[in-house]
């Protein structure tokens, strides 16, 4: 029964169309990520690519290590030295370039020193100019001490709890830093969610004529008037639905990954993200966050193909279904913008597709005196949603009549 | 096998589609005729289960069918009025599926498709899509998923609708071949689909039975008689005015009209025996005569 339903959906020139345009967003989605790292040449000449990526990695890789004080101190003083140079004072963007080729391999950990003499909330991305071999030595005890003048300074709202477990959190955070080359992983995350986001419209828009397809062909008398169409027959729609939205999702998302890290590099995968999010308070490498963000991706697409076949169930209208998806996981976000409800809006279902930005900005939450990251909330919160939300779509198809 | 009607009424808001329906069932071949918004789909819609009763009961073999459910769907085939179906799948996997719904095991669904197909005349269509049948080949499709599970009840919804007079009478000889050691429910508004393979009639007019029996008991019913004369062009209009006119035929000099009427209506009239469909329109008046333009 399964494999007809299946049928029944891929038979859909409007969904063969949907998975060609999957497809088409995957190579431009990966072409677009994979463009976001960027080689110069000693002669200033600037690629992307595999032989960009690989070069890049060749030469950040060679401070791949701890950083401790002594590297820090060496990386403030090349910096120093090439920004001194003729190349990098010349008004010739060029000759600029030329000079910047010769601190690519810095780059990477250039920016954790930005980051860490920047005001909190802010990048400073000449900081690192300025910042002297004494003070360097001081940079993880200065992200603690950061943090600490941000949460006294009555900028942010945080209750006693939650500063008291960020601090925690940035106090347990291992230091120093393993650093390698992070550009594939980086990049990868800063996209995936757009990826995800377009990934879960389309699958919702696959999902959502599985229950009322029967209505609009007018093939539900036969269908309900069947042995098994108000038992097997609904739990085979069912996990039909579940099987396309974890199937497109898991292979996509797979492909996108492969895509992006065949070219960029697997390297990085166990630095923490702290080289990259320098405020966050996951004290979790890039692998984690992916996977972190990849399973919010999935519960956040699943939720939304749920409540779109829900919606098929109960309207029989496969045009109303598909706009849930796009309710859910779009117009949702536009809400919040207009209406401030900070509490509420960090419940959004939109949220899950949006783990990367809580794992950089951190967003938290306090549930009976515990406090917890809002990712770690919602996930665990709308997976249990989906559970419940099946035996509802259930017995709504179950007990569907036909005039 | 035994259905029982007890009551059944459906009602939709204030509109009442069936109204207090008491009636019982055995093998055979049942007829349901009556105009279209008669209450005929409803009245099948609830022995399908599609439809829950406002008030009363269907019993199979003395057992309430909603309660019954899956037990009691495996006894039935169904056709309904609109035949759905997936237009981008093929005949055979069409009925595989449904074979499938049907709770029918794989190999025995193949030799069983493979079976009706040829049995309904589509073997050679077995790999067209649905949606490239013609409309008498799409019920011969219908017909052969309502059999898949060899129901013990089947119910057909107007099951010629829109078919040509040669698919019409392939189909009731079909449905006559299928109709052994079976309940067979058949609603129609087309008199002549039931007249010659129905045993038992039931006419319905405003979701209540008015009249059942055989054929004979149904006309013998008619309280008026049937009369046939033959008159001149230029009076056939006072005529219609004030008699029930069942058929015109036009001749060179004149027209040979068929009249009911309690009274003889014309001199030269003569009482001719009355058909099913003199009484077709007897009971179901003009609406009949508009909907049953196709007899």
């Amino acid at each position: 029964m399964l494999r007809f339903e299946l049928k029944k959906i891929f038979s859909k020139f409007k969904n063969r169309i949907a998975v060609l345009v999957l497809l088409v967003t995957l190579i431009l989605t990966s072409i677009l990520t994979i463009n976001k790292v960027e080689y110069i040449d000693d002669n200033g000449n600037s690629s992307t690519g595999i032989s960009a990526a690989k070069n890049l990695r060749t030469a950040q890789n060679k401070w791949a290590g701890d950083l401790t004080e002594d590297v820090l101190q060496k990386v403030l003083e090349k910096n120093k030295k090439i920004k001194n140079s003729k190349e990098a004072l010349s008004d010739d963007l060029l000759e600029q370039d030329k000079a910047f080729a010769k601190i690519q391999d810095i780059t990477g950990i250039l920016d954790v020193i930005n980051c860490a003499f920047s005001e909190y909330r802010d990048y400073d991305g000449f900081a690192a100019d300025h910042v002297s071999g004494r003070d360097v030595k001081n940079i993880y005890k200065k992200r603690i001490s950061a943090l600490k003048e941000y949460l006294d300074s009555g900028k942010e709202t945080f209750t006693d709890e939650q500063k008291k477990f960020l601090i925690r959190q940035y106090k347990n955070l291992e230091t120093p830093f393993h650093y390698e080359y992070i550009d594939g992983w980086s990049a990868l995350l800063q996209n995936i969610s757009t990826f995800i986001l377009i990934l879960a419209l389309i699958i919702g828009f696959l999902v959502s004529g599985i229950f009322s397809d029967e209505f609009q062909t007018k093939a539900d008398s036969i269908f309900f008037s069947a042995k098994l169409g108000r038992s097997k027959g609904i739990l085979s729609k069912m996990w039909a639905g579940f099987l396309i939205t974890t199937v497109f999702y898991v292979v996509f998302v797979f492909l996108y990954t492969l895509t992006v890290l065949f070219v960029l590099g697997t390297d990085g995968a166990n630095c923490p993200i702290q080289l990259d999010m320098w405020r966050s308070v996951y004290n979790i490498s890039f692998l984690q966050a992916y996977l972190f963000i990849a399973a919010g991706g999935y519960i956040g697409t699943l939720f939304a193909s749920i409540l779109a076949m829900l919606v098929s169930a109960i309207t029989r209208s496969t045009p109303t279904a598909v706009i849930v998806p796009f309710i859910v996981l779009c117009a949702l976000p536009f809400l919040s913008r207009i209406i401030t409800l900070p509490g509420v809006c960090s419940f959004f279902p939109d949220q899950l597709l949006e783990i990367y930005i809580d794992i950089k900005e951190s967003g938290l939450v306090e549930l009976g005196g515990k406090v917890m990251t809002t990712a770690a909330v919602i996930i665990p919160v709308y997976a249990v949603i989906c559970l419940i939300l099946q035996p509802v779509l259930y017995r709504i198809y179950q007990k569907a009549e036909t005039r | 096998m035994k259905l029982e009607l007890d009551h059944l009424t459906k009602k939709f808001g204030d509109f009442t589609a069936v109204n207090h329906i008491n009636l019982t069932m055995k093998n055979g071949v049942y007829g349901l005729l009556g105009v279209n918004g008669a209450g005929k789909t409803t009245l099948m819609r609830m022995l399908c289960t599609l439809l829950k009763p406002t008030s009363g009961t269907i019993r199979c073999d003395g057992r309430d069918i909603f309660k019954m459910d899956s037990e009691y769907r495996r006894l039935l085939g169904y056709l309904p009025q609109e035949f759905g179906f997936y237009p981008q799948f093929s005949v055979q996997d069409y009925l595989l599926y449904i074979a499938a719904l049907k709770g029918i095991p794989p190999a025995a669904a193949k030799e069983r498709v493979k079976e009706l197909l040829f049995k309904v005349g589509l073997s050679k269509a077995a790999h067209k899509k649905m949606k490239k049948l013609s409309g008498g080949m799409k019920r011969r499709a219908g017909i052969a998923q309502a059999m898949l599970n060899n129901p013990k009840i089947l119910i057909l919804d107007e099951p010629t609708a829109g078919l040509d007079p040669n698919e019409r009478i392939r189909f009731r000889n079909l449905i006559s071949e299928l109709s052994e050691q079976r309940l067979v429910l058949l609603s129609t508004h087309i008199v002549s689909d039931i007249e010659y393979i129905a045993n038992e009639i039931w006419l319905m007019k405003d979701g209540e039975l008015m009249h059942k029996g055989s054929a004979d008991e149904i006309i013998n019913s008619m309280p008026e008689t049937v009369w046939e004369c033959f008159v001149e062009k230029n009076m056939v209009s006072d005529f219609i005015k004030k008699y029930r006119i069942s058929n015109m035929k036009t001749e060179p000099d004149g027209i040979i009209l068929r009249i009911i009427s309690q009274e003889r209506p014309f001199t030269n009239a003569k009482c001719v025996k009355a058909s099913l469909e003199d009484v077709f329109l007897y009971y179901f008046g003009e609406k009949a005569g508009d909907e049953n333009a196709a007899i």
